[in-house]
């Protein structure tokens, strides 16, 4: 049935986001679990994740659509339309960073790591997970921040953001370790380029935590 | 049966009708934030409604009307007691028709603006467009816009100011412990004061505007001071929840609500009972005046009709709100209460028939500016306005109609 005076009240945008945070989040344990299964190349599940991760970003596409197409003009939230938007879209982008990430493992199903970047390669990706788990918590408390507009809440959302920035701080310094080994190892040209590129994907993944992170700043300020 | 009683006991059936379609369209006003914030349970809300809209309507309601709602249309069009027989007859099912259109569709109209509506369409075509109280119609218009914004600026600040005061603060339910003889207060002085300003029985009293303001002051100091008192000694044990704000305003939301469904009791029952009034009173002694008696027992008989609609239609809407509306908490279910009712107190005050459906939307839309609400329609009003505007024209159609072919039998 449908009540003018009831249609003034939408589903919450926040819904959505915190439900595409916990996609987000479902996708890290099976990203971590992914990548140590192909580089230590003692599993033949990698296809079998990678399959659930392609699922769970459609999953998350399918909730991103949702929550843009459910908020016509004239909307009035307690935050900017196009800063959650751009929000969502940086939340997103982490599970596409995550998707790319396999995809690029999988070109080259063979791939023999070299036996000192394996640990630097699942270090990075535990730095990059931490964010991840950090985002769903994030949208947690934000919530209760719009509900009560406390400045103690406020400071536990910026400490959150914060974190995320530490993190990425840190997701850098591991990538550039990485880079740095792979450059001066004996191994075969395409192996490095491989290395590479996927320290560059998986290091993005912090990246773009950090920037939902900066746009909830955006959203929380007063 | 002279022709006379025929149209007396078809007066009966369009004024419960009339009644019945009161109850189900304005059901959401008094009870809708109450039941999104859930504060009561849709059953509760539908019961609680039901009987005090009766006792408002039987007790409160006015036990004399105008003879024409609002005095929008001249008396004088009424001196033939045929033509104000078939007149009352046709605004009183035109009304009824347009109201029950709208409950059918779901849109929340005013019903005192479907009966004003009616009775224009009945006065044009018995007296032309002279009769017509141009500047009472001007008023009605008027209120389109004056109680939405009135009420969207009060909702706002109130909003606000419990953010400022109490939501935002350390020791949450300490504060709104604290402050509750305020919140409370004002609340009790804007319902004292609507109840001596806007509903009959309270006009009977005839106090002076000094006398009801140091009236509604004490009152709301004593009783505001009380509900303190209350609170703190049935809250105790809440003290360690986070949410302790929206339980102590809980408490005070269920006051406001049921005030709102008292009034609405009050002022709504003689829009459809106040055309069967005067069918009633024409049908007993043959002539009639500016004003007429309304018996008690009509006033149950409309009471009863809005009951008996909450009642049937009530639960589907209710249902429908507790799902809804989910991010309308106590708070800021309670700063929509307040600024409806202030609204209605005011703009009632200045003369302008307003509508509780009006105010409620206006008070929604001011808690969601003030950023009180993850995510509100703004756009949705010019859809809800389009319905007011619409109602006076559209009843008044067809009340014409109505009116004419009752003449051709009558």
């Amino acid at each position: 049935m449908r009540i003018p005076f009831l249609s003034m009240f939408m589903t919450s945008p926040f819904d959505g986001m915190q439900e595409h945070a916990e996609v987000v989040k479902d996708c890290a344990w099976a990203f971590q679990e992914a990548v140590e299964c192909h580089i230590s190349y003692q599993c033949s599940r990698f296809d079998s994740l990678r399959g659930d991760i392609i699922e769970m970003e459609r999953e998350a596409d399918a909730i991103k659509r949702r929550i843009r197409g459910h908020i016509p003009k004239g909307t009035i939230m307690p935050i900017d339309k196009f800063q959650l938007f751009r929000y969502l879209r940086e939340q997103d982008s982490v599970l596409d960073s995550v998707e790319h990430a396999l995809d690029w493992l999988s070109l080259r199903p063979d791939e023999k790591y070299p036996k000192e970047i394996q640990q630097d390669i699942f270090h990075l990706v535990e730095t990059v997970v931490d964010p991840i788990d950090e985002l769903s918590k994030m949208i947690v408390e934000a919530r209760k921040y719009f509900h009560s507009y406390k400045e103690d809440q406020r400071i536990v959302v910026k400490d959150i953001i914060r974190t995320l920035r530490l993190q990425e701080r840190e997701a850098d310094r591991v990538e550039h370790t990485i880079k740095a080994k792979i450059f001066n190892m004996d191994v075969d040209p395409i192996t490095v380029y491989h290395v590479v590129r996927l320290a560059e994907i998986i290091g993005s993944i912090a990246d773009h935590a950090e920037n939902a992170g900066d746009m909830m700043r955006a959203m929380v300020a007063k | 049966m002279s022709a006379e009683y025929l149209i007396l006991i078809i007066g009966f059936v369009f004024g419960f009708y009339m009644a019945w379609n009161i109850g189900a369209n304005d059901v959401a006003n008094s009870m809708a934030s109450a039941v999104g914030a859930k504060a009561i349970t849709i059953r509760q809300a539908v019961f609680i409604a039901g009987i005090l809209n009766i006792v408002g309507a039987t007790f409160i309601g006015s036990h004399v009307t105008n003879t024409i709602r609002k005095g929008i249309v001249s008396t004088d069009v009424m001196s033939d007691p045929h033509i104000a027989l078939a007149g009352a007859l046709a605004a009183l099912l035109a009304a009824a028709l347009w109201v029950s259109f709208a409950t059918w569709r779901s849109l929340p109209v005013s019903t005192t603006h479907s009966i004003v509506g009616a009775m224009i369409g009945f006065g044009i075509m018995a007296g032309g467009f002279s009769v017509i109280n141009w500047g009472k119609l001007g008023a009605v218009a008027l209120s389109w816009v004056i109680s939405p914004v009135f009420s969207l600026v009060i909702a706002f600040v109130m909003f606000k100011v419990i953010v400022r005061v109490i939501l935002s603060k350390d020791a949450v339910f300490e504060r709104s412990i604290r402050f509750s003889p305020y919140f409370i207060g004002i609340a009790i002085f804007v319902v004292v004061l609507s109840f001596l300003f806007k509903t009959p029985l309270g006009k009977k009293f005839s106090i002076s505007m000094p006398m009801a303001l140091i009236l509604s002051f004490v009152l709301a100091a004593v009783l505001g001071y009380i509900g303190k008192i209350l609170l703190r000694k049935f809250l105790v044990e809440k003290q360690g929840n986070g949410n302790g704000a929206e339980e102590v305003f809980r408490k005070i939301q269920i006051g406001t609500s049921c005030y709102v469904a008292l009034a609405q009791g009050a002022n709504d029952v003689a829009n459809a009972i106040g055309p069967l009034a005067v069918i009633y009173f024409l049908v007993k002694t043959g002539t009639i005046g500016a004003k007429v008696p309304v018996p008690i027992f009509l006033l149950m008989f409309g009471g009863v009709g809005i009951a008996l609609g909450i009642g049937m239609a009530g639960k589907r809407v209710m249902t429908t709100i507790g799902t809804k509306i989910t991010t309308l908490t106590n708070t800021r279910g309670f700063s929509v209460d307040f600024a409806a009712a202030t609204t209605v107190l005011l703009a009632s005050k200045l003369g302008l028939p307003v509508s509780t459906t009006h105010a409620a939307v206006g008070g929604v839309l001011g808690v969601g500016l003030a950023r009180g609400l993850e995510a509100v329609n703004f756009r949705i009003i010019f859809q809800i306005m389009i319905y007011w505007v619409l109602t006076v024209p559209a009843s008044a159609i067809t009340s014409m109609i109505i009116y004419k072919i009752i003449r051709i039998f009558y």
